[in-house]
């Protein structure tokens, strides 16, 4: 199976996104997090590690990486609005990962479609 | 089909795990350490936070207290200010009891340590509790036996006495039921009409399991009500419908103008309510869990670099099979899911394993502290949430190389 030449950028962006995804594990155990419901922490790491997966994707140069990181931002997107968590990180979140999206939405055509 | 390839899938899981036992123990060995300390963590939080609210919660909600020291901590606490301050006097509770519109009940309370002793037993340094008849009505307890003083008793000051469980186990050993025997409350006789219900140590020292209650009336007797050392103070529970801001907003009004002070001083009492003391222990409470949540999420990261380096090796060792199975047909998804599962299995038994432990422990700790530790469901379903997502996230990077793997230069690989 021919592998999809990765663009450096889509290899910088890789490592960075995934570095701030772990980094934003520890979030889950939070006494704010925690205080919100059972269930929450689980929510939220559930959408971490997709989106972990989704760079993955990318990683290795598959569509399902891009549409699913998409994806996930909406669903992290409303699912912080929806349990009121819009701070300067949340900001700084949908900041970065706008700009992500854009990159990865320029090589696009270049990505694989197979799974 | 997809539930027949997922049992598949966890058959080969499952067999490879099994087939390196030595190997699973030690890379499941991580995750089970990384939950422990985690959970450990919260479980110690939550059961501290739980006995602390417990005991706040008993202190009452819709209460103000009227103290000579304010319930604020701090650096800049400024202590020379109060020091100099009168404490609350009995003769003040029945001009409040007069002028107060807003209150349901109130009361006054002052206490010190005595020795307590009924025949040969004695107890030291007990907390003995001089309450009014109203302070009854505004703090919450519950009486395992006997009865609450009359109000007769308490005007009067009969010399009678309410146990806590702890104080009745010291006088009255092997079962004795204290109800209308004589003890002696600082040298003075005195009549046992209660004991009250067990309610177990308090990080706020305020159980009652280690406090006999006396009338006022007759406290007055053996303690010095002007002291501080008596830590004197009223308590105003508010009336339905009044908040706390109403019912602090009068009494200050009305206390003002039994102390006489003149418009432009300064209040010369403080008006305490539970909820700063909540306050102060939420912050406390917050920033522990934030330290044990970076500590224990990046132990919980280590542990997942075992999981996924453990994987690797795994998928090396087993390349050719890859290779093989591809080449009979089998997909990619099923490929991934059949690695995925291995990880996932992997963390999870090292979470239960984990959540276990901490179960053992809190009930060895049960025996050794008088406090209720508990794994609570919320922590179970973190652990386990935790142990599987750390599973996915250690195991989805070797799984989809597998999955990615060409059968060919799989098959030839040694």
């Amino acid at each position: 199976m021919a592998q999809v030449a990765r663009p450096k950028t889509i290899s910088v962006i890789s490592v960075i996104a995934i570095v701030l995804i772990l980094l934003a594990f520890p979030m889950l155990f939070m006494p704010s997090i925690k205080h919100m419901g059972d269930f929450v922490p689980m929510v939220l790491g559930i959408i971490i590690t997709l989106q972990f997966v989704s760079v993955i994707g990318v990683w290795h140069m598959k569509r399902w990486g891009v549409i699913l990181f998409i994806i996930m931002f909406t669903v992290r997107v409303v699912t912080f609005m929806y349990l009121d968590l819009m701070n300067f990180r949340f900001y700084f979140t949908v900041f970065y990962s706008l700009i992500f999206i854009a990159i990865f939405l320029r090589y696009i055509k270049r990505m694989d479609t197979n799974l | 089909m997809i539930l027949a390839l997922l049992k598949e899938s966890v058959l080969f899981a499952w067999g490879a795990l099994v087939a390196n036992k030595l190997r699973t123990f030690l890379s499941l060995l991580g995750i089970t350490i990384g939950i422990f300390a985690i959970i450990t963590v919260f479980t110690i939080v939550d059961s501290l936070e739980r006995n602390i609210r417990g005991s706040v919660q008993s202190l009452g909600d819709n209460v103000v207290y009227v103290m000579k020291w304010p319930w604020t901590f701090g650096p800049d606490y400024p202590w020379w200010k109060y020091m100099n301050r009168p404490v609350p006097a009995y003769k003040e509770l029945a001009e409040l009891q007069r002028k107060l519109k807003g209150a349901d009940a109130m009361g006054f309370r002052i206490g010190a340590r005595k020795t307590l002793k009924h025949l040969n037993n004695t107890v030291e340094n007990g907390i003995v509790s001089g309450w009014s008849f109203g302070y009854g009505q505004v703090k919450t307890f519950d009486i395992a036996e006997g009865r609450y003083f009359r109000e007769d008793e308490a005007e009067g000051g009969y010399n009678v006495a309410i146990l806590g469980s702890t104080i009745a186990e010291g006088l009255f050993p092997n079962n004795e039921y204290p109800i209308g025997k004589t003890i002696k409350v600082a040298g003075r006789s005195c009549k046992v009409i209660g004991v009250f219900n067990k309610e177990g140590e308090s990080m706020l020292g305020n159980s009652m399991d280690n406090q006999a209650v006396v009338p006022y009336n007759f406290a007055r007797l053996f303690m010095d009500v002007k002291s501080e050392n008596s830590d004197p103070f009223i308590a105003v529970k508010a009336r339905e419908g009044v908040s706390n801001m109403q019912l602090k907003d009068e009494l200050t009004g009305v206390m003002r103008s039994i102390r006489g002070l003149k418009p432009l001083a300064d209040d010369n009492f403080a008006l305490n309510e539970t909820n700063l003391l909540s306050k102060n222990f939420d912050s406390l409470f917050d920033i522990v869990g934030i330290a044990g949540a970076i500590i224990g999420g990046f132990s919980i990261l280590v542990g997942g670099f075992g999981i996924a380096n453990i994987m690797f090796v795994s998928v090396r060792e087993r390349t050719n099979l890859i290779g093989i199975q591809k080449s009979l047909g089998a997909k990619n998804y099923f490929i991934l899911t059949q690695f995925l599962f291995e990880a996932v299995f992997l963390s999870l038994m090292g979470g239960i394993i984990g959540l276990l432990l901490i179960y053992l422990l809190t009930f060895l700790a049960r025996g050794a502290i008088d406090m209720e530790i508990t794994l609570t469901r919320s922590n179970i379903i973190l652990g386990l949430t935790i142990s599987v997502l750390i599973g996915i996230i250690s195991g989805f990077i070797p799984a989809y190389g597998a999955s990615q793997l060409d059968p060919v230069e799989a098959i030839r690989t040694n």
